[in-house]
């Protein structure tokens, strides 16, 4: 892990679960796998503190444990996954997109495992019943087996899955005592039951919450902690699938780069096609499964009436095009069509980084990138040729580019000693070095925006504590009927510019996560493009 | 007193075979514009005799009437010019190898180094003899464009090769950016305006895509027609600037087969082009003051630059 990822996870784990976690965390991602003494040696914490700490990590899947290294008589190791601390930036847009797909109920099944990391199937019914019973009007209340179905659809489309059992590791120490533990992990798609859903027992309504009852919520809480009663799916724990919600984000991107490039009917082509290969097509292809022209056009959405000759033509269309996203795979059934899933990445993630270099230095600098990634090694005059600018501004921008390290210098000898005068000096772009340094970039970016949030929010610490208790009070005098007088008068406590800084900061701090939320977009792309790349050479 | 009468008499005779022969040798090389070898004189005159014939092509020569130039066969002579032969009149036979290899190197015209290498002359004396020449009006000397500092010769009359001038973007050595600009973006608006059209005209998707393509015959048509530009341009010009149009991600290009005859095809192909949209809207990156910041390497928390007092994100979030 470099240096800016750790520090990223270090900021996330602090903001979602304490400075403790956080520090646990850090210093797991730091030094690779370690046992449990050795963790608490060189942080220096308490045992009880670790074991917790641990405790919430492996819970939330980020850390993974599993018998020593040097045999099997060795204690237990933790291993903490970096990339599953990053997801954690990445929660809204699930949401989001879980409630985009399946309305309010799935995006709070999602919002509620995401939480807790792990979940039986009936204690997240039970909860995400409650919780909508307490927005819906008074008298109505959310059935179970309505929020059952939603699970259950959720899981048929895979975008939940059980957690592995977790015994792997001491069955192997129990059955073979003489040889080393297996490190390999177990993924949850290698058990065959990850996406059956448990037949259970849940019969009943939302329960409805009200604010008068805040003593006995405790109490109700804790009871349902220790709830005796049994659905039939005990040990049995959800976790929210992220790779699919990743295929799901890509295909969404490959379908809004054909609308942007070419018409709206093409990009619903490409959907229809993605949509057929969903459960078809493996997360590393390349590209899906050929798909007749007849099956496509048997399953258009209805609202799309074009007639038959019109689809094929829309279908050479998008072949011809240059961006190469969808292609021919052969002539049966009228033409199978494949759409390339790497190439699109790749224009995709090609894009991101001209706009990139465009935004940053302008439109004659882009203009030399976008002329180096087509003509690959041009020497210095060609450069100045092709893109037409005068050779000092050409000079001056190229080299911007290089100490910026998004060009480099290919140098070519005619003689065995280099000399200057006598060697081709040739300017390139190579575009996965370039997107994993961009990928740097967008990580140490958002942690700037992450730090800067927390220092606003501490420079007007002493702001925010008076007015949440300039709120509590308010709200204490209104539910003992207390006079108008009385409340302007507390309100008044917050004199105008306060309120006004208040406002401010408001505004500051949500501009600072919408800001997180887009380079968390851009991040996505280039994570995605980077191990296809990885896969396909592989 | 006859005695030197027949003296004199033999050597008029003398003279007057040997001038029998420069004229007959001079109206062998008019006839063959292309030069004449010795045997072709030799055949023609066969009483004459080898010294004879030497002696009156060198006269010939001395008078620079002649060319002497060698083939792969052996020696050719060759009728000069009567204009060049009476400009070169005056000159001495170092300024003729001169201007002999300046007329040789063409349009491109050749470096004084380049002289001094294939004469054998000393600088000094090259120097002396480009003055000379330039003085008559022979020769010019034209700055190059590659190198600002680098004087070609090349003669008087001739044309500058375009990849001296610069061609068509170079006037005066300057390279006209603002020129290049302006036929980028007339080209661009044309490509748009006749891809616009195509989508409104709400057709079959393959005659829309068809017909947002223009021809590289078809733009240079328009510019021209347009008038902005003082300097004609070629078809290979307006290719160049759809290019860089290409480069700037706004316009994409196809080739096509087209019969040979149809007007702009090139070698049975013809390019088209066509005005596209981006792919994607600005990346999430650049949104922010990082992605755009000139010192984001120095960024550190605690440092003298971090995100706690980055006035760039305070511009930003005040905006």
């Amino acid at each position: 892990m470099t240096a800016q990822e750790v520090r990223l996870c270090g900021l996330l784990l602090r903001e979602h679960f304490g400075e403790v976690v956080e520090k646990v965390g850090t210093h797991l991602l730091r030094s690779g796998a370690q046992n449990l003494r050795t963790i608490i040696h060189e942080t220096g914490l308490p045992l009880d503190l670790v074991k917790k700490s641990l405790c919430v990590l492996v819970q939330h899947g980020a850390c993974n444990f599993r018998s020593g290294r040097k045999g099997p008589g060795c204690p237990t190791e933790y291993q903490a996954s970096g990339d599953r601390i990053l997801r954690i930036l990445r929660y809204p847009r699930y949401i989001y997109t879980a409630k985009t797909l399946y309305g309010d109920t799935g995006e709070l099944i999602i919002e509620e495992l995401l939480q807790r990391g792990h979940m039986t199937m009936s204690s997240t019914v039970k909860t995400v019943a409650d919780r909508l019973t307490q927005n819906m009007e008074e008298g109505r209340s959310m059935d179970y087996s309505e929020v059952t179905s939603a699970f259950s659809k959720l899981v048929e489309t895979q975008f939940l899955q059980r957690c592995p059992p977790m015994g792997g590791a001491r069955n192997t120490k129990d059955t073979t005592p003489g040889t080393p533990a297996s490190t390999a992990l177990l993924t949850p798609e290698s058990f065959p039951d990850c996406y059956k859903v448990p037949h259970i027992t849940l019969i009943g309504r939302g329960k409805r919450r009200h604010s008068s009852d805040d003593g006995e919520d405790q109490k109700s809480a804790k009871k349902a902690k220790m709830d005796p009663e049994t659905h039939g799916d005990e040990g049995i724990y959800w976790q929210v699938n992220f790779e699919r919600f990743h295929l799901h984000f890509r295909d969404q991107a490959v379908i809004s780069a054909v609308a942007n490039k070419l018409d709206q009917t093409c990009s619903e082509i490409v959907r229809t096609m993605l949509r057929m290969s969903e459960v078809t097509t493996s997360p590393s292809a390349t590209c899906t499964k050929p798909l007749s022209a007849n099956e496509i056009f048997r399953s258009l959405p209805a609202s799309y009436n074009i007639l038959r000759p019109i689809l094929d033509q829309y279908l050479t269309l998008l072949v011809d095009d240059p961006m190469e996203f969808v292609g021919k795979a052969g002539e049966s059934g009228g033409g199978m069509f494949v759409v390339n899933l790497h190439r699109a990445l790749a224009n995709l993630a090609r894009a991101t980084l001209e706009s990139a270099v465009q935004e940053r230095f302008g439109s004659r600098s882009a203009r030399i990138f976008r002329l180096l990634l087509r003509k690959r090694h041009l020497e210095q005059k060609q450069v100045e040729d092709f893109a037409m600018i005068p050779a000092k501004e050409a000079k001056d921008m190229l080299y911007t580019l290089l100490s910026q390290n998004l060009v480099q210098l290919q140098e070519i000898p005619k003689t065995p000693d280099y000399a200057p005068s006598r060697t081709f000096y040739l300017y390139t772009v190579n575009q996965l070095p370039t997107a994993r340094m961009l990928l740097q970039n967008c990580y140490k970016t958002v942690a700037n925006l992450i730090e800067r949030r927390l220092f606003e929010t501490k420079e007007s610490k002493r702001l925010l504590e008076k007015s949440q208790r300039i709120e509590a009070i308010l709200a204490s005098l209104q539910v003992s009927g207390a006079e108008p007088e009385q409340l302007t008068e507390v309100e008044e406590m917050i004199t105008a510019p306060e309120k006004q800084q208040l406002e401010s900061l408001r505004l500051h701090i949500n501009k600072l996560d919408s800001a997180e939320n887009q380079v968390d977009e851009t991040m996505f792309l280039l994570e995605a493009y980077v191990s296809s790349t990885a896969t396909s050479t592989a | 007193m006859q005695s030197l009468y027949r003296t004199v008499m033999v050597k008029k005779e003398l003279s007057r075979k040997a001038k029998l022969s420069i004229y007959r040798i001079r109206e062998l090389c008019q006839q063959f514009p292309h030069g004449i070898t010795d045997q072709v004189i030799q055949n023609d005159m066969p009483h004459l005799e080898p010294q004879q014939r030497a002696a009156a092509i060198n006269k010939l020569l001395s008078l620079g009437q002649l060319d002497l130039l060698r083939n792969s066969s052996g020696l050719l002579y060759r009728m000069k010019d009567a204009q060049s032969a009476s400009k070169m009149k005056g000159s001495d036979n170092q300024e003729k190898l001169v201007y002999q290899i300046i007329e040789d190197a063409g349009n491109k015209g050749i470096w004084s180094r380049d002289i001094r290498f294939k004469s054998n002359l000393p600088l000094t004396e090259i120097n002396k003899i480009l003055k000379n020449l330039e003085s008559k009006k022979l020769i010019k000397a034209v700055k190059s464009v590659a190198a600002s500092k680098k004087k070609v010769y090349m003669l008087y009359n001739l044309q500058p090769d375009r990849s001296v001038t610069g061609g068509a973007w170079y006037s005066d050595q300057d390279f006209e950016s603002e020129f290049v600009e302006v036929l980028n973006q007339q080209c661009f608006k044309f490509l748009q305006t006749k891809a616009d059209m195509s989508r409104d005209s709400k057709q079959s998707p393959m005659v829309q895509r068809n017909s947002s393509f223009a021809t590289s015959h078809e733009v240079w048509k328009y510019i021209c027609e347009l008038g902005i530009s003082k300097v004609d341009l070629s078809m290979d010009d307006i290719e160049t600037i759809l290019n860089t149009l290409i480069y700037d991600g706004k316009v994409e290009m196809t080739v096509i087969a087209a019969k040979e005859g149809t007007v702009g095809s090139v070698d049975g192909q013809m390019k088209l082009y066509r005005g596209v949209n981006p792919v994607i809207q600005p990346t999430g990156l650049v949104k922010t003051p990082c992605g755009l910041c000139p010192v984001f390497d120095d960024c550190h928390e605690g440092g003298e630059i971090s995100p706690s007092n980055c006035i760039y994100m305070t511009e930003w979030l005040d905006f």
